[in-house]
C-alpha cells in the first residue's frame, strides 16, 4: 500500500541545495527525502529554521552592504 | 534569474474575467408567432428567455443584457427601456414627483423570492411587449417579415457604447489612446438572435453591413430558428464564428437556449459549439433584392447584380462597366489536318507549333 | 477555534462535509452566491447547461463537449465541482459507464433562483417602513467606510506608527475578534503588535478583507458553542445579505431570533446599518452587496458599468454611484518613478501608514507624502512577512491617474518594469528557494498503481513532481487521491 508523507517540497539551485544537505548533514533533522539534483522534501515544521540557517550562511558570503541614502 | 525575467510579470492586470453583455434580438413578427401558438405562444418564449437572461447574469454581477424586439416596421428596445422624457417642468419638484411615483410603481412590492434585478428586468420586458403589441396595427399583420438589421445595428450600438464607457474610465484620454484591433475588447459582446420568420431580401446589404461591423468588434451572433428559412442568418453566424440552431421542437427552447447558446465567448474557447453544416451562402442582388445564384459583380467594388445595369453603370460606384464577351459563343474554326511525319529518330508526337519542343518532366 | 484560521471562502467551504452543503443549498440565495464566486467559467457553463437537465449524463458525454486542448480545465471544474458538492459523480464501476448529475438541492435552488418563485425567502424581505431621507447611498457609503477604516486603522496602528486617525477605534468585539484570529498579537509589553497574517490581510483587495474578517468571525463566534450562533445558518445569511439591493430597507421581524443575534457583530463590521430609532430596519451596505463579486468590484470596473448603465435605467437600484466620497480609498494616487521615489497623493493616514510598510517616507505634505522605496525598506517589508507580490499589486491598484494615461498614451505597463522587478529580486535575496506543502507519495508496489495514481493527480491537476524511475511523486493535495486510492482497493 502507498504510503503518503506530508512534508515540504523544496525547488532549487543546485548550490542551494547542496547547503541545504550541508545543514541537514549536523543532525539529519531537516531532510525527509532527497529527490534529485534540485530538489528535496523537508519536514514541515522544520522549514522555516531551515531557511533561517541557509540565510544566515548565505550571509557570510554576501558584500557589505552599501546603502547610500543619498537623494 | 529566470524566476525573475518573465515579461507576463510587468502587467499587473486585473484577474476578473472582462464583464459579458448579451443582447437578445426577439423577432416579434405578430404573424409568425401566431401560426406558432399552438406550440409554443410568445409568453411562453419571453419567460423562456428570461430564465436564459438570468442564468447570463448569473455568471458575475458585471455582466449586463439588452433586449431588443424586432418588429415588423422598426427596432423597439425592451430592456433597458429608454429613459421617459422628462415631463414639462412648470414647478421644480413636478419632475421629481413623477420619478418616484414611478419607482414606487415598480418596486412597490419586490418579491423576497427573486432576485431583484431579474424582478427588475422581468417587469421591464414583459410591460414594453405589452405597449409595442397594443401599437402593431392591422397593416403590420400583413408583413412576414421582420427589420432585423436595425435591431442588430441597435445592438452593436450599446456594445460599442458600454465598450468605451469601461474603457474610458480608466483613462481620460478615449480618442488619444490608440486603437488596438487585436487586443480583447474591454467588453464581451454576444448577441443572440430568436427568428422567427423568413429573412427579406431587400434586407440584405444592411444586415451584412452589421455582421461585418460584428465580426470586426468581435462580437458573435447566435441564432436560434423556430421557423422560416433564414439563409442570411446562418450567413451572419458563420461569419462571426456564431451557434446555428434549427430548433424542430419550439416547445423545448428553454433546453435550446441553456444547452446550446450558453457558452458565451470565452467557454467557447472550451466548448465544442453545434454547427450547422450547410450555410446557405446565397446573396441578394443589389438592384432588386433578389437571391440569386449567379450574376453580375462590379470588379471596382464588388456589388452584386442579378442583370447588367442601365448605362453599365455600377448602382455602388459609378463605374462605368463593359460587358466583355459575355454570351458569346466562341466561334468553331475547322481544325486543319496536320499530315503526322514520321520521324525516324525520336518518338512519334505531332509537330507542335513551337520551335522547341515541350520539355520533358 | 482551529490552528490555521482559513483566510480563504475557497478553503473555508472544502472543508465542510457534504452534510453542511446540503443544508446550505436550501437556500437560493447561497446556491446562487456560491455559483457566482466559488467557480471557474468553465464550471458555471456546465453547470448551467446541466440544470435543466432531467436525467443524469455519463462522464463520456461530457468529454465530448469539450475540445481536447480544454482537457486540463474540465478536469479542473469537475474536482472543484466536487469539491463543492455541487455534482455527484457515480463510481467507476463494470457495468454502467460514470454518470454525473447535478446535486438535487442544489438544483432545485439555482433553479428557484433564476425562475423565482416558492416561499424560501431568502432574498431578503423588504421592510414597508417610511426610509428617512437622511439615508441615502452616499450615506451609507460613508458609514461603511468609516467603520472598515477603523478596523484597518487598528491594525495598521499595532504596527507602531503612529495613526493619526480618531481616538475611538473599532467596538471590543471587533478589536477581540482581530486578537483571537491572530492578525494582531498581545505583546509581552501589554500593547498590541501585527502578526504576519496581519499582513496580509491589510495588503489584501477590499472584497478578499472583508472576507477574511467574516471567515474569522464565522470560525470563532461559529465554533463557541456558547454563542448559540450555528456556523451554516451564519453563512446562509451572509450569502442571502450579498443579494439584497443596496439602498433599499429590509425587514428585521421577518429574520429568525438566531439570525437577529448576528446583526450587532454585522454592523460592527460596517455591513450593516440600523438606524437608531427605527431599530425594525436594516440596510445593506456596499460592502454587503458587493460580497459575492470578483475582487474589483469596489474599484473601477464598478464604476465603469454604472457609468454605463446609469443613463439606461429608470430606477437607481442596485447599481448607485460610488458617490462622490467614493474617491479617497478608491482612486489611486500613488505615483511611482523610474528611480524608486514613491508620491502619494492622500491624506487618509491609513494608506500612508500602509505605504509606510514596506517604503521608506521621508517627506509630508498637506496633501502628499513623499518617499522612497529601498533594498532596506523592501527587505524590511519582506521580513514582516508581506511579499513582493502584494506590494506589486497594492501599488499597481492604487497607481495614480496620471500613471494610467502615461500606460495608455505610451503602450507601456503602468509600474516602470525596472522597479517590479528589482523589487521582486530583494524578495528573491532572502528567498532562494520555491517550496511547496504537500504530500510525498512513493512505496508503490507495482508500475500499474504509481501509474495510474500518478496519472489521476496530474488530471486534477494537483501533480507537482514525479519521479517514475523512483516511483514516487509529490502532490500538494492528498483527499482526492487517497479517495482514488480507497476505491481502486475496493475495487480489486
Amino acid at each position: 500500500m502507498p504510503r503518503a508523507i506530508r512534508g515540504v517540497l523544496i525547488e532549487c539551485d543546485p548550490s542551494i541545495k547542496s547547503i541545504i544537505v550541508n545543514i541537514d548533514s549536523v543532525n539529519h533533522d531537516f531532510i525527509i527525502e532527497d529527490l534529485d539534483e534540485e530538489r528535496v522534501v523537508v519536514k514541515e515544521n522544520m522549514v522555516q529554521l531551515l531557511k533561517q540557517k541557509l540565510e544566515d550562511r548565505l550571509k557570510e558570503n554576501l558584500p557589505p552592504v552599501d546603502e547610500s541614502g543619498s537623494e | 534569474m529566470d524566476a525573475v525575467d518573465v515579461s507576463e510579470h510587468y502587467e499587473v492586470t486585473s484577474i476578473d474575467s472582462p464583464p459579458s453583455l448579451l443582447s437578445i434580438v426577439i423577432d416579434t413578427n405578430p404573424r409568425a408567432w401566431a401560426a406558432l401558438d399552438s406550440r409554443l405562444s410568445l409568453a411562453q418564449a419571453i419567460s423562456n428567455i428570461l430564465v436564459f437572461v438570468n442564468a447570463h447574469l448569473a455568471f458575475s454581477n458585471t455582466n449586463q443584457v439588452a433586449v431588443i424586439a424586432a418588429h415588423v416596421n422598426r427596432a423597439v428596445w425592451l430592456y433597458p427601456t429608454a429613459q421617459k422624457p422628462a415631463a414639462a417642468k412648470d414647478n421644480s419638484g413636478d419632475v421629481q414627483m413623477q420619478d418616484v411615483s414611478a419607482e414606487t410603481n415598480n418596486s412597490s412590492s419586490p418579491s423576497a423570492n427573486k432576485y431583484p434585478q431579474f424582478a427588475q428586468i422581468e417587469s421591464s420586458v414583459f410591460s414594453s411587449i405589452q405597449s409595442l403589441m397594443a401599437e402593431t396595427t392591422i397593416q403590420d399583420l400583413d408583413q412576414v417579415t421582420t427589420q432585423l438589421s436595425g435591431a442588430l445595428t441597435l445592438a452593436l450600438c450599446r456594445i460599442n457604447k458600454a465598450s468605451q464607457a469601461l474603457s474610458s474610465s480608466d483613462t481620460t484620454l478615449s480618442n488619444a489612446a490608440p486603437v488596438n484591433s487585436t487586443a480583447p475588447p474591454p467588453v464581451k459582446g454576444r448577441i443572440v438572435v430568436i427568428s422567427v420568420s423568413d429573412s427579406e431580401p431587400s434586407q440584405y446589404i444592411p444586415t451584412m453591413n452589421a455582421v461585418f461591423a460584428a465580426a470586426h468588434n468581435q462580437v458573435a451572433i447566435d441564432t436560434i430558428a423556430l421557423a422560416g428559412d433564414s439563409t442570411f442568418l446562418q450567413q451572419a453566424c458563420f461569419n462571426t464564428n456564431g451557434i446555428f440552431l434549427k430548433a424542430s421542437n419550439p416547445q423545448g427552447l428553454l433546453t435550446y437556449l441553456m444547452f446550446g447558446l450558453i457558452p458565451d465567448t470565452e467557454a467557447r474557447e472550451s466548448i465544442i459549439t453545434p454547427t450547422h453544416d450547410t450555410v446557405d451562402f446565397r446573396t441578394a442582388c443589389f438592384c432588386h433584392g433578389k437571391v440569386v445564384d449567379t450574376g453580375f459583380v462590379c470588379s471596382v467594388c464588388l456589388s452584386i447584380f442579378c442583370e447588367p445595369p442601365e448605362n453599365a453603370e455600377c448602382l455602388t460606384c459609378g463605374t462605368v462597366l463593359a460587358l466583355g464577351n459575355y454570351g458569346a459563343k466562341p466561334a468553331v474554326v475547322p481544325r486543319k489536318k496536320k499530315k503526322k511525319k514520321k520521324i525516324v529518330n525520336g518518338s512519334g508526337r505531332e509537330e507542335t507549333g513551337s520551335a522547341t519542343g515541350t520539355p520533358k518532366p | 477555534m482551529s490552528n490555521n484560521p482559513s483566510l480563504h471562502l475557497a478553503e473555508y467551504l472544502e472543508r465542510l462535509p457534504g452534510t453542511t452543503f446540503k443544508k446550505l443549498y436550501q437556500q437560493p440565495s447561497t446556491a446562487f452566491a456560491i455559483f457566482r464566486r466559488m467557480l471557474p467559467h468553465l464550471a458555471k457553463t456546465f453547470v448551467m447547461r446541466m440544470l435543466f437537465m432531467p436525467h443524469p449524463m455519463t462522464l463520456n458525454d461530457l468529454d465530448v463537449w469539450v475540445k481536447p486542448e480544454a482537457k486540463r480545465k474540465k478536469d479542473q471544474s469537475l474536482s472543484i465541482l466536487r469539491g463543492l458538492h455541487i455534482v455527484q459523480i457515480s463510481a467507476p464501476s463494470k457495468e454502467k459507464p460514470q454518470e454525473i448529475q447535478l446535486m438535487s438541492n442544489f438544483k432545485r435552488s439555482l433553479r428557484l433562483a433564476l425562475t423565482g418563485g416558492g416561499n424560501h425567502n431568502s432574498f431578503g424581505v423588504p421592510s414597508s417602513l417610511l426610509i428617512p431621507p437622511e439615508i441615502d447611498l452616499p450615506f451609507l457609503d460613508r458609514y461603511a467606510r468609516k467603520k472598515w477604516e477603523d478596523v484597518l486603522h487598528f491594525v495598521v496602528s499595532s504596527v507602531g506608527y503612529k495613526s493619526v486617525g480618531d481616538g475611538s477605534g473599532p467596538n471590543k468585539g471587533v478589536k477581540e475578534l482581530l486578537i483571537a484570529g491572530r492578525l494582531v498579537d498581545r505583546r509581552p509589553n501589554g500593547g498590541l503588535g501585527i502578526t504576519q497574517a496581519g499582513f496580509t490581510f491589510l495588503l489584501q483587495e477590499a472584497n478578499a478583507q472583508v472576507w477574511t474578517l467574516l471567515l474569522l468571525w464565522l470560525d470563532v463566534l461559529g465554533n463557541n458553542k456558547g454563542s448559540g450562533l450555528d456556523p451554516v445558518d451564519m453563512l446562509s445569511f451572509l450569502f442571502m445579505l450579498a443579494s439584497l439591493e443596496l439602498g433599499r430597507a429590509y425587514d428585521t421581524n421577518a429574520l429568525t431570533e438566531e439570525r437577529r443575534n448576528m446583526l450587532p457583530s454585522l454592523v460592527d463590521f460596517g455591513l450593516i446599518y440600523i438606524p437608531q430609532h427605527k431599530r425594525s430596519m436594516f440596510f445593506p451596505t456596499r460592502l454587503a452587496t458587493t460580497l459575492t463579486s470578483g475582487g474589483n468590484s469596489l474599484r473601477t470596473i464598478s464604476e465603469g458599468v454604472t457609468a454605463a448603465t446609469q443613463s439606461a435605467q429608470t430606477s437607481q437600484q442596485s447599481l448607485g454611484p460610488l458617490g462622490g466620497g467614493g474617491g479617497e480609498q478608491q482612486a489611486g494616487s500613488v505615483v511611482i518613478e523610474t528611480n524608486y521615489r514613491l508620491y502619494a497623493y492622500t491624506q487618509s493616514a491609513l494608506q500612508i501608514a500602509v505605504l509606510a510598510l514596506f517604503a521608506k517616507l521621508n517627506m509630508r505634505f498637506p496633501d502628499m507624502v513623499a518617499g522612497r522605496l529601498s533594498r532596506a525598506s523592501i527587505r524590511q517589508a519582506i521580513n514582516f512577512g508581506i511579499t513582493a507580490d502584494q506590494i506589486i499589486s497594492y501599488l499597481a491598484a492604487h497607481a495614480h491617474e496620471q500613471m494610467h494615461r502615461t500606460a495608455a498614451l505610451t503602450n507601456k505597463p503602468v509600474l516602470p518594469p525596472t522597479v517590479v522587478d528589482q523589487i521582486r529580486l530583494w524578495q528573491l535575496e532572502n528567498e532562494r528557494m520555491k517550496t511547496t506543502s504537500g504530500f510525498l507519495f512513493r512505496d508503490f508496489t507495482d508500475d500499474k498503481d504509481y501509474l495510474d495514481t500518478a496519472r489521476f493527480s496530474e488530471e486534477i491537476g494537483v501533480l507537482v513532481w514525479r519521479n517514475d524511475h523512483a516511483r514516487m511523486f509529490f502532490a500538494n493535495k492528498h483527499e482526492q487521491i487517497k479517495d482514488f486510492l480507497k476505491t481502486r482497493k475496493r475495487a480489486e
